[in-house]
């Protein structure tokens, strides 16, 4: 640890780096501050009403006739929208954010033409607010994770196009030579998206393609947008954020290099894994369910990348709500991991396949991983966008545990759950209903995980108002989760 | 790393490699199915789907049945799909040519429902309100040459009563002591669809008084027939009470009786009864739905997927879970007889 006392220091600020390098970063945060924190704010909001949407979804599916017979409330329709506002409106828009802002930093370009991007967010949350609507008024596609009609997905595309295409062109004005690990992984963030939706788009609508392929184009787009797209943005955001707030270089560039390869190479393969014994050639799946085991190897190499370079600054955590967010994402990259290959593995995937288990791993990749990840994000670049402090380290924290209860429980429920339903589903002497039956007092205890999840995201998103609202502490410190002495008297 | 060009190419080169690996070339393998037929060219199958049938499946998809709902069946030897006679094979990527969207599933929060049409009871015995009969009739299969919808009217349950040693439900399997055996009207048919555990000899345990779902409750329509469809879509809980499925209710009209109480409102009773002179019916989208739920049978061999049963897969020969173990019970085998 530092020995000054303050353990959280940005070194080049405070080093070597002299007035200059300090005036530009303030030059390039203020040129991305209009766009970035329109993401952050229309994330923020949809982030509200996705959580409201999921409490109703999950208290609907074990109290049937709360808010019946309504076709706009109707589970099957809610379900569906609470998907797509968390993954278009929440995810897609936050880690835009996020990208944008390392992608400048690290570029150490000031970020052209931001009105462009942000009227591109406005383009993106009008195609979302649409998409939603459609859902909940029947015109879903009904294809997972697609469920968007066709018009919306072309509002997207336009909107992509505006956001994306400023953020790749700052590659055209960047500084230096070295690109950093953050910035292949949002380079390929930024251009797989786009081919990934643009593939599913076409080989679902435009050009369909015959029976069950439709099911494999599916969740092929759906665990390459989980791992190319958001995977790919929080990983990249886990390598800027633990170096720069320990402020430490990443332990080995050699391993990021393998894992970010094989990370990209692997973990696209891995939609068939959601098929295991479906209608298919079985080649198919056992490719699938191969690259799931190979994705061990980016796991590998990632995890020991980051575990060594914060070696010895794990108390860090202690302080840092960027850290604490952080890591717990990281970490929850190799949980999510190690699940997707358990899970995929054909003894297992028999037993599983069609119980919450899969609810429970969609959840941990996007949750416990990417947002938390984003999360952490979030708590450091929106001070340097505002200019304020976060006004309440108590806020913070309970954001934290609140967040991380709330996931840990609502994992563990659809887990136990899920396993025990597949259990009993595969016995045949139960009838089937059995199964419903040992998984409804889990899907209570997913309500209550729920519960908590809800609490935490209304306390983030009031705490951001109050920052956007210019309520944030005025500092030159940043706001730690607990008083720095605390550490030093009780090491002492 | 240095330099962009050596970046781009990779990152295009994983996303090419995925692309072309997990659905270009599966596309060229098995995207062009056709329809399998008999050496005489008759007994196609599957065929296109009537215009119902393809609406139905829009509200299906509307109203999201295949977050709890799978459409696959997995084979013997995987998984106990077939013993709970969710299907008498696994499923194969040429029954889904003509579907879109197909809806495989990934959650089994209710049955399978691959081949929920192949349990309907046969259409003499099914009311099928709104217009749902044809697909029905689809169900009546004594021989395979019934698995189309519209050609369909094979009345000849007869035709080979009892040779399927494995599924055959005797046709007076007695229900179990402690089962409800009240039945709208006590056809054999319809006992024979009473009698969930009596079709499977695996599940002699499932016959505990009450804990069987679904079973032919008093009062109400034969099971799986259009018109238990429509009371099951307007109240799940009044067929069975721990349903957790939710109620489509705004798929149905609720209006007053004018002079006759119309063929197709819905044999309700209990609290879900509408008070005296009103009546529910159900909306164009609900026989929709309806229609497409009793046009989804896989019941029909194909000669890449083996039987359970031990029938050959050649098209003439009977499907061994199809058979009616009598002329008047139709139902009695199909190959969802009852499940739990």
């Amino acid at each position: 640890m530092n020995t000054t006392g303050i353990p959280l220091k940005d070194p080049e600020v405070s080093a070597a780096a002299g007035d200059m390098e300090q005036l530009e970063r303030a030059y390039i945060d203020a040129s991305t501050r209009v766009p970035v924190l329109m993401f952050y704010t229309s994330a923020i909001a949809w982030l509200i009403v996705g959580t409201v949407l999921a409490m109703v979804v999950s208290f609907k599916l074990h109290s049937p006739d709360l808010l019946g017979g309504i076709s706009f409330l109707t589970w099957g329709r809610l379900r569906p929208a609470h998907m797509n506002v968390m993954v278009y409106g929440w995810a897609s828009m936050a880690g835009m954010g996020t990208a944008v802002w390392l992608m400048a930093r690290l570029c150490r370009a000031t970020l052209r033409f931001p009105l462009l991007i942000a009227a591109g967010a406005a383009f993106w949350n009008v195609g979302v607010l649409i998409g939603v609507g459609a859902i909940l008024l029947g015109d879903s596609t009904g294809f997972q994770w697609l469920e968007f009609p066709r018009y919306v997905a072309v509002i997207l595309f336009v909107a992509y196009t505006l956001m994306a295409s400023w953020a790749v062109l700052m590659f055209r004005y960047r500084r230096g030579d070295q690109i950093y690990i953050t910035q292949w992984y949002l380079l390929g963030a930024f251009l797989w998206f786009p081919w990934v939706y643009a593939a599913g788009q076409l080989m679902l609508f435009v050009v369909p393609v015959q029976g069950v392929l439709q099911s494999a184009v599916t969740w092929w787009y759906a665990n390459n947008l989980l791992f190319l797209w958001f995977g790919a943005i929080a990983l990249g955001t886990a390598y800027y954020m633990i170096p720069k707030v320990i402020g430490r270089p990443v332990y080995s560039y050699h391993l990021a290099t393998i894992g970010f390869w094989t990370y990209a190479l692997f973990s696209s393969w891995t939609g068939m894994t959601r098929l295991v014994d479906g209608p298919f050639p079985a080649w198919m799946i056992t490719a699938s369910i191969a690259a799931t085991i190979l994705t061990m190897i980016p796991v590998a190499t990632v995890g020991l990348n980051h575990h060594l370079t914060m070696q010895g600054y794990f108390p860090l955590m202690r302080y840092s709500p960027t850290l604490r967010f952080t890591v717990f994402g990281a970490m929850s990259y190799t949980v999510f991991s190690v699940i997707g290959v358990l899970i995929s593995l054909r003894s297992v995937a028999s037993y599983v396949n069609f119980t919450q288990v899969s609810i429970a791993y969609s959840h941990l990749g996007l949750y416990a991983f990417f947002t938390m990840t984003i999360f952490g994000s979030m708590y450091y670049i929106v001070p340097r966008l505002v200019g304020r402090e976060w006004r309440y380290g108590s806020l913070i924290k309970l954001h934290f545990w609140a967040s991380a209860y709330g996931i840990g429980l609502m994992t563990l429920m659809l887990l136990a759950g899920g396993f025990l339903q597949g259990a009993n589903m595969e016995n045949p002497a139960l009838p089937f209903s059995e199964s419903i039956e040992t998984v409804l007092p889990y899907l209570r205890g997913r309500s209550l995980a729920g519960i908590l999840l809800t609490v935490s995201h209304f306390i983030f998103a009031y705490h951001f108002g109050l920052m956007l609202l210019g309520l944030g502490r005025t500092s030159t410190v940043p706001t730690f989760l607990n008083p720095v002495e605390a550490e030093t008297s009780g090491g002492h | 790393m240095k330099g962009l060009a050596p970046l781009f190419i990779g990152i295009f080169g994983t996303f090419a490699f995925s692309w072309v690996g997990l659905t270009v070339i599966p596309t060229w393998q098995i995207g062009h199915l056709n329809p399998e037929s008999d050496e005489e060219g008759t007994d196609i199958y599957p065929r296109p789907q009537s215009g119902m049938f393809v609406r139905g499946a829009h509200v299906y998809a509307a109203n999201g049945c295949a977050y709890c709902h799978s459409q696959q069946v997995r084979a013997d030897y995987i998984a106990d799909d077939i013993e709970r006679k969710w299907g008498n094979r696994r499923s194969a990527p040429r029954d889904y040519i003509f579907e879109r969207p197909v809806f495989l599933g990934k959650m089994r929060m209710g049955q399978d429902l691959a081949n929920i049409g192949a349990r309907a009871p046969a259409p003499e015995e099914s009311p099928a309100p709104g217009g749902a009969a044809s697909p029905a009739a689809a169900t009546s299969p004594a021989t395979t040459t019934a698995a189309a919808p519209a050609s369909a009217p094979s009345t000849a349950p007869a035709a080979s009563p009892g040779t399927s040693p494995a599924r055959a439900v005797p046709p007076n399997a007695s229900p179990p002591p402690g089962q409800p055996t009240g039945v709208a009207s006590p056809s054999p048919g319809q006992m024979a669809n009473t009698t969930p555990g009596g079709s499977s000899p695996a599940a002699p345990s499932a016959q505990t008084p009450g804990a069987p779902w679904p079973i032919q409750t008093a009062g109400l329509p034969p099971m799986y027939s259009a018109a238990w469809h429509h009371v099951h879509l307007y109240a799940p809980r009044s067929i069975n009470p721990d349903s957790n499925m939710p109620a489509y209710r705004f798929l149905y009209e609720r209006r007053r009786v004018a002079g006759e109480r119309s063929a197709d409102a819905l044999q309700l009773s209990g609290g879900d009864a509408p008070p005296e002179g009103w009546e529910v019916v159900p909306t164009f989208d609900a026989k929709c739905v309806v229609a497409y739920l009793m046009g989804l049978n896989q019941s029909h061999p194909l000669k890449e997927v083996r039987s359970v049963g031990g029938a050959p897969a050649a098209g003439a020969a009977p499907s061994p879970a199809s058979q009616g173990a009598a002329p008047a019970p139709p139902a009695a085998g199909s190959p969802a007889a009852p499940k739990k």
